[in-house]
């Protein structure tokens, strides 16, 4: 598989700070593939993806994306390669209306206006904010607001989005519109999915999971085996899966298969016990 | 501080509203500048016309107008005061010390007080009506020509527009702040003024470090959309000016002349 | 202290063109001593309501009784130190709040604002740190050198040096990881079994069902039901108009009834799950 973005013995630590935010990490990330970062408050996540567009510089190692190494030379073509959804809706908003904060990105590219009306447009269709375009951020929920930082995003047509725990501040209602969002795009383009989290059933549909602590990389495998380490988890500040707590409350007197069952799974099988009593 | 800076753009529609911003900018000023070519009753008359015309056809309330008098009220009544008992004149109506009433007193009283309601309504007219963001593409653009002397005429904008973008935002952190203080004891407008001054800084300090983290993450957001130093940017937003500005450019030369003509009458 | 709201409205720019209503003629008791959830949407009116209870908010009209003092729209903000003394309020986002320059001189703030001595504020402080899971030396160290995470600790700490019978809490969870929640959660619960009276407002039904014993829905500023949890969760005419959302435990079993299995009253919490499921499996 090829590699996207590689990161190679990577340290970082903030100034006025004794400890490494991140200590000697290396991980790639292939093409095209949806990656989920997880690890408690203070793991090193933000910290990461701020080393990966340039936005802070690493003391040591050094981080490959596209086959171009982060450095001041490359940063502004690196950037364009990549966008961010960051955690605040409220701190990322530059423009005094919606279609103005979309075109933020395309106006510092010195896009023509043509072209910026067409993609502004198109970009507010994908996340379905067409109808909010002339309204100004402090009318809109937390959830919009997330929404049209993500086209925002896809205007410049990114091939690495990142998104930095964009759906912690949402309320329940704004975190599904905005996972359901991203499940969206997936499907319709290629493009590479870095997602922060430590909601870990947010991680359900990426293709593999990264556990961060401390600054390292502790774990890392797919979605499914990740879930097999069941209360392990907590270890790492994250919580187990719904269906792997219900599952191991049940496991005292009823028989389920061994490893990690999802919902469906879960109760596929206790229908099937109950069917045959 | 919601009321003054908020209050002010009404969203709306009209012929006004409709104009573009840098000619209501420019007709703005104008306008206050003729204000002072009136001279007799007819002009103040024909320009308070004019300014309740103008009023009329914004479909704004009249009552928006007259609150916006208020934050000035202290004001135009010790001007008004002063005109009214201090203009000096050989003809007294009623004298009491330093004081005197006159007719001309009286009359000069009026003009003034009828000139601070034509500045105000026709200013509270373009706030009402315009947007800050229109305002601030406006300075830009009047503000243009001073890039020849290498004035950073758009990095000046887009931070004036980001500024009127985070006023709300820092309101709202200012009323929670103060409402957790509050919560925890703190009695604003209680005691003397050392106490009274003491009490804000458990407001400020905490204002200063969530304005900085503001900053901070803004300023990481912009970079990481490629925002380098305002230079080779494009505009999403224009301005476009039309016929019915041209017209509106013309109603203001038409008044200056026949305020000149009634001036001189 | 037992809270009373009767027939209060709340509006918000009254006489403007930007009048809003923020509350419409809601009653309501918040009993003494109970662990009460507030929920609604955002936007709904829950913040207003609980404003309300330590007077940073006044009614536009109708009255709350707060223990045995009222507060209505007449209500002079002179004298409110006695009732915000009782009432401790946990913001959203409290972090944001300190301002001292160390973390012990922050926790004290509240308590000597409140009256006490300084030397019983910094026994307080003390007790404090401790109580929200940090080690007594982060007393010295300044607030802003700590993580959010612990600046969030320390302003819990802070609320709670005053002593309050009434604990208003408006979403302490917001954005801490799983672990921390559960912590600060199960923190609140022990306040409350320990005598006090703890309301919290949340998004999250996992927590109403695992930690509160009322619960009260707020929906277009009106109170549109309030009772035990289970009840409320089991009143398909919420569910039906999407005012309500359920725990993931009676989604859950929701599921299961589609498969030959029946919930007379869903189960909110894990462990009414997994009894039930056993029981029915076992077929008795």
């Amino acid at each position: 598989m090829e590699n996207i973005i590689s990161i190679k013995d990577v340290t970082y630590t903030y100034p006025e700070s004794k400890v490494s935010a991140i200590n000697k990490l290396s991980l790639d990330i292939h093409r095209n593939e949806w990656l989920s970062i997880v690890g408690k408050n203070g793991s090193g996540k933000s910290t990461l993806a701020k080393l990966i567009d340039g936005l802070i510089e690493s003391e040591s190692g050094r981080i490959i994306v596209d086959g171009q190494e982060v450095n001041e030379q490359n940063i502004w073509n690196i950037r364009s390669k990549i966008g961010i959804v960051f955690q605040n809706p409220d701190h990322q908003f530059v423009g005094a209306t919606v279609e103005d904060d979309v075109a933020f990105g395309l106006e510092n590219q010195g896009m023509p206006r043509d072209e910026m009306v067409k993609q502004v447009d198109e970009a507010l269709a994908m996340v379905d904010m067409q109808e909010y375009k002339t309204r100004d951020p402090q009318s809109l929920s937390g959830g919009q607001k997330q929404r049209v930082a993500i086209a925002g995003v896809l205007a410049t047509k990114p091939s690495i989005i990142i998104m930095d725990e964009s759906t912690s501040m949402l309320d329940p209602n704004g975190r599904r519109t905005v996972l359901n969002l991203v499940k969206q795009l997936r499907k319709q383009q290629d493009m590479t999915i870095i997602s922060i989290t430590h909601d870990i059933e947010e991680t359900e549909l990426s293709e593999r999971i990264v556990v961060l602590k401390s600054g390292e990389v502790v774990q890392e495998a797919d979605p499914k085996s990740i879930y097999n380490m069941g209360s392990e988890l907590i270890k790492y500040g994250l919580e187990e899966p719904f269906s792997n707590q219900v599952a191991s409350l049940l496991r005292d007197e009823l028989k389920l298969p061994k490893g990690y069952l999802n919902e469906e799974e879960l109760i596929q099988n206790i229908w099937k016990l109950s069917s045959k009593m | 501080m919601n009321k003054l800076i908020l209050g002010r753009y009404l969203p709306g529609d009209s012929i006004i509203y409709r104009l573009d911003p840098r000619g209501k900018f420019l007709i703005t000023f104008y306008f206050i500048g003729i204000v002072f070519l009136a001279n007799n009753v007819v002009s103040y008359g024909f320009l308070l016309l004019f300014v309740l015309f103008s009023v009329y056809i914004s479909k704004i309330n009249l009552g928006f107008f007259i609150k916006g008098l208020r934050p000035m009220l202290w004001l135009i009544l010790f001007t008004v005061l002063l005109q009214l008992f201090f203009t000096p004149s050989n003809d007294p109506i009623w004298h009491w010390g330093i004081f005197t009433l006159s007719t001309d007193g009286m009359r000069i009283a009026s003009y003034i007080f009828i000139r601070f309601v034509l500045i105000i309504f026709i200013s509270t007219l373009l706030t009402l009506t315009t947007t800050p963001i229109e305002i601030s593409d406006s300075i830009e653009s009047i503000l243009k020509p001073l890039k020849v002397i290498k004035f950073p005429v758009t990095q000046v904008a887009l931070m004036l527009s980001i500024a009127l973008r985070f006023v709300p935002l820092l309101i709202d952190e200012t009323t929670k702040i103060m409402d957790a203080q509050r919560a925890r004891g703190v009695d604003f407008g209680e005691g003397g003024l050392m106490h009274r001054i003491k009490s804000f800084v458990p407001i400020l300090i905490p204002l200063f470090v969530s304005s900085f983290s503001i900053a901070y993450d803004l300023a990481i957001a912009m970079e990481s959309r490629g925002y380098k130093d305002g230079e080779g940017r494009s505009k999403y937003r224009v301005l476009s000016w039309s016929r019915r500005d041209n017209i509106a450019l013309a109603v203001m030369i038409l008044i200056t002349i026949i305020l000149l003509f009634i001036r001189s009458y | 202290m037992e809270i009373i709201f009767k027939n209060v409205t709340h509006s918000y720019e009254a006489n403007s063109p930007l009048e809003g209503l923020g509350l419409d003629d809601v009653s309501l008791t918040i009993h003494d001593k109970k662990f009460t959830a507030i929920v609604g949407k955002t936007g709904s009116g829950k913040s207003t309501l609980v404003r309300h209870i330590n007077a940073l908010l006044k009614p536009t009209s109708g009255s709350i009784m707060v223990g045995d003092r009222e507060i209505t729209s007449e209500t002079n903000n002179k004298n409110l130190k006695p009732l915000r003394k009782n009432v401790g309020m946990v913001f959203q986002f409290p972090e944001s709040q300190l301002f001292e320059d160390t973390v012990e001189k922050d926790i004290m703030f509240g308590p000597m604002n409140f009256g006490m001595s300084e030397s019983d504020a910094k026994e307080s402080a003390r007790k404090m740190i401790k109580l929200v899971g940090l080690e007594e030396d982060y007393l010295d160290k300044s607030p802003f050198d700590l993580s959010g995470g612990q600046m969030r600790r320390v302003a819990i700490a802070g609320v709670l040096a005053s002593n309050p019978e009434t604990i208003i809490l408006d979403e302490p969870t917001a954005g801490l990881d799983p672990v921390g929640r559960k912590e600060i959660m199960d923190l609140f619960k022990n306040l409350q079994e320990q005598g006090r009276t703890v309301i919290l407002i949340t998004h999250n039904m996992d927590d109403v069902a695992n930690y509160a014993e009322e619960m009260v829905v707020i929906h277009d500023a009106k109170v549109v039901a309030s009772g035990k949890p289970k009840d409320i969760f089991n009143d398909n005419k919420l569910l039906k108009n999407d005012i309500l959302t359920l725990p993931r435990s009676a989604v859950f079993a929701q599921k299961l009834a589609q498969r030959e299995f029946s919930f007379p009253q869903l189960p909110i919490t894990i462990s009414e799950l997994t009894t039930e499921i056993k029981r029915q499996v076992h077929g008795d």
